[in-house]
């Protein structure tokens, strides 16, 4: 089996799947950190979020495409109504405190899933026309799962452009590397922060309304998801977008690798990793910050 | 630095006798509440050891917690040892991999810190979760309680058990003192407060780290040993995240950096838990709500608060004086 | 007691430190000069073990410790005091002074108890609080401390250790007029044998203390000799012009 190369392709656009949905996820939470110094735990709990407004945008309006849309608008303004009530209150302090309220926040949005959408799993149908098979390279893929790699990458695309070449990636990457210095030389280092913030949030829900045509819909996806995200952030380093491609990438092949090749190392295989980098580089591979 | 002041010892002393009075003049369910207290408080003093002396915020406490529980149910019924010994070998797999993550993430600060343990304790559960031969998501069932009857003590009543469980608490107090009296402690705190200046000093830091973590795992693991024996089962359920969550919020909530708060915050959290749970399902909910209005309070705990002010009059009289 | 030998640092095109040698004997006191940039931080940060150079060699007291990690240095008799204050500000003098002698002296384990206490300890505490001037300020909390003492109890806990070697980054920064002068006690009333190397700007100091000085500029050593020899040299005339007016 491991001989024939269709196998390979197949992981292999897995993997990429994989790592283009921790993408999603980490690159909100790597430059909310690199540019607020804030550490949202609940970035997870606004996956699942996503997830969830995406199941009832698709009751309510039997659309895929309009929970699509709908989903990330959602979440950014749970972003919103989070920013202005509690983290603009937290900003300044410190990250212990930034981990103990975010966390009871994960505590807080589980319960609310459960109340509203109840324990029960829930799903959602991939489009119509991205619902069959998909001749790539060979195989038959998911053309469901190829729309997740290709839009993973137009995103990262994106924010690659929108860094490098405009006058706001501009402002933002100043803001990351200095923002007392920045706001000195006159950018409204609020108003930026406020923006990159629920720009992180629409990203974490639009993951969600990606994910949950694959992914069962729970009240701890949420967490499950999480700790990988984590990894990611820790693995490519705080900050940088950089960093959050090579790690969604390097998580994302590892998982789905490992469980291929070898299915006991692989849970173990990508805390190895983890280790790894801690003792090796405890800034991880490509800091915003030296 | 760890001082054993007079209201450490007063409040300590007290929460004991409290305890032993409403086991034995409560019924039944006053003795469970008990023990849930008390293996809670030596899990929790057990986590403010690093992280609020330590300076080493930890989210797998949880799963050290649970590591301790397996270990002494896989030693007494899978590998059919005695129960003392069992328990040796649960508080040994807790100092182990306590000492591991502490080696491993001694270089990783603040929040990657936490981050870290986080992934390291979701790690154990997934490994145990999926562990068919220690019975997977079902668990293990028929795990011993220790024959004290050498001792005169009957462990499978539930009043001597609950004691028990009550000296056991105190006993672990007296040893987390004691470390944190000794050169070893004021060195961890010492690192606390100025890692940098500690290492120009010629501390091996990692070392430290890695030590204070291992005898912090080694109470944790005792903690989940003891848990264990209360059920009579163990399931991957005792270490999933939320366990290391809330012995966090114990920890908090009580007041982390006194080494008595975290007891008064089990005790605190365990009867609340038991009045909120008769109203509502939403118990996670509570205890994020609570988390987030005693940080956002200040941050000191109850515990904390009181030690704070009476710290504070104290400090005025002397300076009247 | 100090060898540097060919001491080198880059990070990608930017050198900063150049080629660096130099010997001190035993209780040699020499001054490090240099302009602002000149690498005088980042040399003392090499020679402690805060960063690794890209090449050369350092030796303390005959025996190679290039590569070694900063804590094992500490214990080979290396101490370094800061630029900028690095002490533990929610103890009080005492408590810093007693966690460094203790740090020192060895008492970490667990089995000792009430280290704070020991006699050793004790009597180190008042030795050291004896030599930087805070003998009747040890129950001062560091938080509320003058800035002035702040900077005494950071040369006290680098020579909490006894060292063999100690490093002295700027000792009076920031340390008004008055103060200057007990830091020259200071200095004057430090053991004999003990090797010091020292950052200064404070040009006095510098020249009263100093068995030789050596002047670095953009990394390199550009100068060494004498108080008298640095004092007539035309080179350094011209790095420090203006600066010297006074002193010529």
């Amino acid at each position: 089996m491991l001989a024939d190369p269709s196998t390979w392709i197949v992981q292999g656009l897995n993997g990429l799947q994989l790592s283009m949905l921790l993408f999603l996820l980490s690159v909100g939470l790597t430059v909310i950190f690199g540019l607020l110094h804030f550490v949202n735990l609940a970035h997870g709990a606004l996956y699942a979020l996503g997830a969830y407004a995406g199941v009832s945008a698709v009751w309510m309006l039997g659309s895929y495409w309009a929970a699509f849309v709908l989903a990330p608008a959602a979440v950014a303004l749970a972003g919103t109504v989070l920013y202005l009530g509690l983290i603009r209150r937290m900003r300044r302090s410190g990250p212990m405190n930034q981990v103990l309220v975010t966390f009871g926040l994960i505590f807080v949005f589980l319960d609310i899933f459960r109340i509203v959408w109840g324990d029960i799993a829930l799903g959602i149908d991939a489009p119509a026309f991205l619902a069959g098979p998909v001749e790539v390279l060979g195989v038959a893929y998911p053309a469901y799962r190829l729309f997740i790699i290709a839009l993973g990458a137009a995103v990262m695309a994106g924010l690659g452009l929108v860094l490098s070449r405009t006058q706001i990636g501009a402002m933002i990457r100043a803001g990351v590397d200095n923002d007392r210095m920045a706001a000195c030389l006159g950018l409204n280092v609020e108003r930026i922060f406020f923006v990159v913030f629920c720009v992180g949030c629409a990203l974490a829900g639009l993951a969600g309304v990606v994910a949950a045509p694959v992914f069962s819909v729970t009240p701890d996806m949420g967490t499950q998801i999480l700790i990988p995200t984590l990894i990611v952030v820790v693995i490519g380093g705080l900050g940088s977008l950089k960093g959050a491609v090579a790690g969604s990438l390097i998580v994302g092949f590892t998982q789905t690798f490992g469980a291929v090749l070898a299915p006991q190392l692989a849970a173990v295989a990508v805390y190895a990793l983890l280790a790894g980098i801690l003792i090796f580089r405890p800034a991880g591979l490509f800091p915003a910050r030296g | 630095m760890f001082h054993q002041t007079g209201i450490k010892t007063a409040v300590i002393l007290a929460l004991l006798a409290g305890l032993a009075a409403y086991a034995a003049l409560g019924g039944y369910f006053a003795r469970e509440l008990v023990i849930e207290i008390a293996t809670l408080a030596i899990l929790a003093i057990s986590l403010d050891m690093v992280a609020g002396f330590g300076g080493m915020v930890s989210l797998c406490h949880g799963s050290i917690f649970g590591l301790g529980a397996y270990g002494f149910a896989v030693a007494a019924t899978l590998l059919g040892l005695p129960p003392g010994l069992a328990l040796v070998a649960g508080i040994a797999l807790g100092a182990l991999f306590g000492g591991a993550v502490g080696a491993v993430t001694s270089r990783a600060r603040g929040i990657f810190f936490i981050m870290a343990t986080l992934a390291f304790g979701q790690m154990v559960y997934v490994l145990i979760f999926d562990a068919r031969a220690l019975g997977g998501d079902d668990g293990l069932p028929g795990v011993p309680r220790l024959d004290l009857s050498a001792l005169g003590v009957d462990l499978q009543s539930s009043l001597q058990f609950a004691l028990f469980a009550i000296a056991c608490l105190g006993l672990v107090y007296a040893l987390a003192a004691f470390v944190l009296r000794s050169g070893f402690g004021r060195t961890l705190c010492g690192i606390h407060a100025n890692e940098a200046r500690m290492r120009a000093l010629g501390i091996p830091v990692w070392q430290y780290k890695a030590n204070g973590f291992a005898l912090s795992g080694a109470m944790a693991g005792f903690a989940g040993a003891l848990a264990a024996q209360h059920t009579m089962f163990v399931s991957p359920e005792m270490m999933v995240w939320t366990v290391s969550g809330e012995a966090l919020v114990i920890v908090i909530l009580g007041g982390m950096g006194t080494l008595v708060g975290p007891a008064v915050g089990a005790a605190l959290l365990i009867l609340l838990r038991h009045e909120i749970a008769s109203l509502t399902n939403h118990w996670h909910m509570v205890i994020g709500i609570v988390l987030i209005v005693t940080v956002l309070a200040g941050g000191r705990g109850l515990y904390g608060q009181l030690e704070h002010m009476v710290q504070a009059r104290r400090e005025r009289v002397k300076a009247h004086a | 007691m100090l060898e540097v030998t060919g001491l080198h640092k880059s990070f990608g095109a930017l050198t900063v430190t150049d080629n660096v040698s130099f010997r001190m004997d035993r209780g040699e006191r020499r001054v490090v000069l240099g302009p602002n940039g000149a690498g005088k931080t980042t040399l003392f940060n090499l020679l402690a073990g805060d960063l690794a150079p890209s090449a050369g060699e350092i030796r303390l007291d005959g025996r190679p410790v290039t590569g070694l990690s900063v804590d094992r240095r500490a214990r080979l008799g290396l101490s370094r005091s800061y630029q900028k204050n690095n002490l533990f500000d929610a103890l009080t003098v005492r408590e810093n002074l007693a966690l460094a002698a203790a740090a020192a002296l060895g008492l970490s384990g667990l089995f000792r108890r009430d280290t704070h206490r020991d006699p050793a300890v004790v009597d180190r505490v008042a030795e050291i609080a004896g030599q930087v001037g805070l003998a009747d300020r040890l129950d001062m909390p560091v938080h509320s401390a003058p800035y002035g003492n702040r900077r005494q109890l950071e040369v006290g806990i680098a020579l909490a250790a006894r060292p063999k070697v100690l490093l002295m980054d700027e000792p009076t920064s920031g340390v008004g007029p008055g103060m200057i002068h007990a830091f020259h006690e200071l200095l004057g009333g430090l053991p004999r044998d003990l090797t010091i190397l020292i950052i200064e700007h404070d040009m006095d100091l510098a020249f009263d203390v100093a068995d030789r000085i050596t002047v670095l500029n953009y990394g390199k050593v550009v100068f060494e000799g004498t108080p008298e020899e640095t004092r007539a040299s035309p080179l350094v005339h011209e790095i420090y012009l203006g600066e010297w007016g006074a002193h010529a």
